[in-house]
């Protein structure tokens, strides 16, 4: 089963909200270019972890150990996106 | 002279077995000769309601006598610490009744009943503090309380042949233990109250040695730190000093200028004194005799029959490190957790987030959730002002933002508040803490997505009550109902009300179905609004309203309505 790229990008907003939780952020509020770390959505590196868990358990996502590589995936929703459109094997 | 425990009213004593100087002028207070005006004090309250009893009079003999006279007929002091006029009436309309400045007239021919037998169980004291949140809490002592410290104090420092001379406030514990009490005890000649100054301090030194008595002076470090060198200080036979640690250089100046000892105390109002040091010998702490210390985590816990609950371990808000026999102070604790590894520092995030300007108190936890091993996150618990309390999803948000913007440049990432409380008080309970239960209760939406979130509760009156709630964006009930327009499901807040209702008045019995139930607005996540319940014979009314107006009211039918409170 595909969903289309916006379905996705509203699942992986609401897996952040919910596996991070967040409280004052609905999807409407993030923004799919902006960053999720430092200034944008202000995830930290416990936030990073947890969403490593969560990909792996969503998507079966294993990531590398690498933080230079995570993060680079955690940029934005759209690099995430992207990441497990590529990757993902469920 | 004889030292006499509180509980046998020491006051009383015939003024013959205690005889003052006659030398010393009229304004000191003999505590022999108080009895007329603690009676003219009881036959006033005679006829006056009992309980707690606002008490604030810097004249130490006025002061003294309508405290006796509360105390011979049951009642409890409530000591304010300070006089301003809006803390006076703050505090006089929750008590039973405020003494007046000086005693009303009465008529002096009725004799006033006879004198209660002072319980050492009964409450004695309701003295205010600030807590380690800023706020005054309430901290009541026993007379058994206070009569063992006092006692450890008569055996250490016998009073026997001295006079007191106070530069401290009776307002307070040290002061009132100190400066009123000790001397009353061994029926000693006080005074203070005007001897807040080195100026008239040196003139009552001068008084007593004219009538040539040994003094006690009580002081502290805020005197003791700036006593001018060009007067002519008689010597007193030891100086006390509270409230502070004294800085050693100040300790030794005020020795060498006074030509006495100082001895300082250290305690608080919970735990009354603690230990003592004369930097001369050590800057170490002895524990006063009766006071068991130990050290744990690098922080000072003690157990002593001065504490509220004597058999407990209290723990106190300082560092301390074990030396021979006994310990010497380190910084005040600085409330360190650690997440991520890193060492985040309570204290440090909550004096930021009280430095802006609509912030008037902050309180930052640990939040874990139950199902989660995790170390979990930080909580802030943030009192604001009224208006500038956020009332809806937007206006939480951008809230949030400006306070995580706020605190980033100075603190690292993890360490900034994920869960943000924002209410117009902190939840307390009756002794005046954020407990454990409403710590739990504020946050207790993230680990049930069905709970509202709580924000705190008022009483008004023993059948209604006001709790301010908000709708957390991750609510369950909120899925799959619109996508574009979220709403709350009426059923879900009649459901909220009688929780609510259950947790305010106690469990009802037999639910029986909701009369006049009236929908009048949706109420969308992210509002902030205020659920009423009055408690009627045969039903509880709830109406719940945001500032948008009214969004559901109607009334809980039950065959058998709670009579218990269960909250605070």
């Amino acid at each position: 089963m595909h969903e289309t790229s916006q379905q996705l990008t509203l699942d992986l907003k609401r897996m952040i909200i919910e596996a991070l939780e967040l409280e004052d952020v609905t999807p409407d509020d993030i923004d799919a270019q902006a960053p999720l770390f430092g200034d944008g959505l202000g995830l930290d590196s416990i936030d990073a972890l947890e969403l490593g868990l969560e990909l792996q358990k969503r998507y079966g996502i294993k990531l590398d150990a690498e933080a230079e590589d995570t993060r680079q995936h955690f940029a934005s929703i759209d690099a995430l996106r992207a990441l497990v459109e590529t990757r993902r094997d469920r | 002279m004889t030292y006499i425990p509180l509980t046998q009213r020491p006051w009383r004593r015939p003024s013959t077995e205690n005889p003052t100087p006659e030398a010393l002028p009229a304004d000191w207070c003999r505590p022999a000769a108080l009895g007329s005006a603690i009676d003219a004090w009881r036959r006033w309250l005679v006829d006056k309601p009992q309980g707690r009893w606002l008490l604030h009079n810097p004249a130490p003999e006025a002061f003294c006598a309508a405290l006796f006279a509360l105390w011979e007929s049951g009642r409890s002091a409530v000591l304010p610490g300070d006089g301003r006029a809006d803390t006076l009436a703050h505090l006089g309309q929750r008590l039973d009744g405020v003494m007046p400045e000086a005693i009303p007239h009465t008529p002096t021919a009725s004799a006033p009943p006879a004198p209660q037998v002072l319980e050492a169980g009964a409450e004695a004291l309701v003295l205010y503090t600030s807590g380690s949140t800023g706020e005054p809490l309430m901290q009541t002592k026993r007379f058994d309380q206070l009569d063992a410290e006092l006692d450890v104090q008569a055996s250490c420092w016998p009073l026997e042949g001295s006079v007191i001379v106070s530069q401290v406030s009776h307002q307070h514990i040290y002061g009132l233990l100190a400066g009123i009490l000790r001397p009353v005890c061994h029926g000693v000649a006080l005074c203070g109250g005007d001897g807040h100054y080195p100026e008239v301090m040196a003139r009552r030194l001068a008084e007593a040695r004219k009538a040539e008595v040994e003094v006690t002076l009580i002081s502290s470090p805020a005197q003791l730190s700036r006593l001018p060198e060009h007067l002519d200080w008689p010597c007193p036979a030891r100086i006390f000093s509270s409230g502070a640690p004294l800085a050693a250089e100040h300790a030794r100046r005020a020795e060498s200028l006074l030509g006495a000892p100082v001895v300082e105390i250290y305690g608080s109002t919970e735990t009354g004194g603690i230990a003592w040091r004369r930097q001369a010998s050590s800057a170490d702490w002895t524990p006063l005799p009766g006071v068991e210390i130990q050290v744990q985590n690098a922080r000072l816990e003690l157990r002593s029959a001065f504490l509220e609950a004597p058999e407990q371990w209290w723990q106190q808000a300082d560092l301390a490190e074990p030396v021979p026999g006994g310990f010497r102070l380190g910084g005040r604790a600085d409330r360190l957790i650690k997440l991520a590894g890193k060492r985040v520092s309570l204290t440090a995030i909550e004096r930021d987030l009280t430095a802006l300007t609509h912030v008037t108190q902050a309180h930052c936890v640990r939040v874990t959730r139950q199902e989660s091993q995790q170390e979990g996150r930080l909580g802030a618990i943030v009192v604001m002002e009224e208006n500038a309390l956020p009332h809806t999803h937007a206006e939480r948000r951008a809230l949030s933002e400006q306070l995580r913007r706020h605190l980033a440049p100075r603190h690292e990432a993890v360490a900034l508040p994920r869960y943000w409380r924002f209410v117009a008080e902190l939840p307390t309970n009756a002794q005046g803490k954020l407990d454990r239960q409403a710590r739990e209760r504020l946050f207790a939406d993230l680990s049930d997505n069905r709970k509202p979130r709580w924000l705190g509760e008022l009483n008004d009156g023993p059948n209604q009550r006001h709790v301010t709630l908000e709708v957390p964006e991750r609510l369950a009930y909120l899925a799959g109902h619109f996508d574009d327009f979220p709403v709350v499901p009426g059923v879900v807040l009649v459901q909220w009300a009688i929780e609510q209702a259950a947790h305010g008045f106690g469990q009802s019995e037999g639910f029986q179905g909701v009369d006049r139930l009236k929908f009048q607005r949706p109420l969308a996540p992210g509002t902030r609004c205020r659920l009423t319940l009055e408690r009627r014979r045969d039903s509880i009314h709830f109406a719940l309203e945001s500032r948008e107006g009214r969004h559901a009211a109607g009334r809980l039918r039950f065959r058998h309505i709670a009579t218990g409170e269960v909250s605070a």
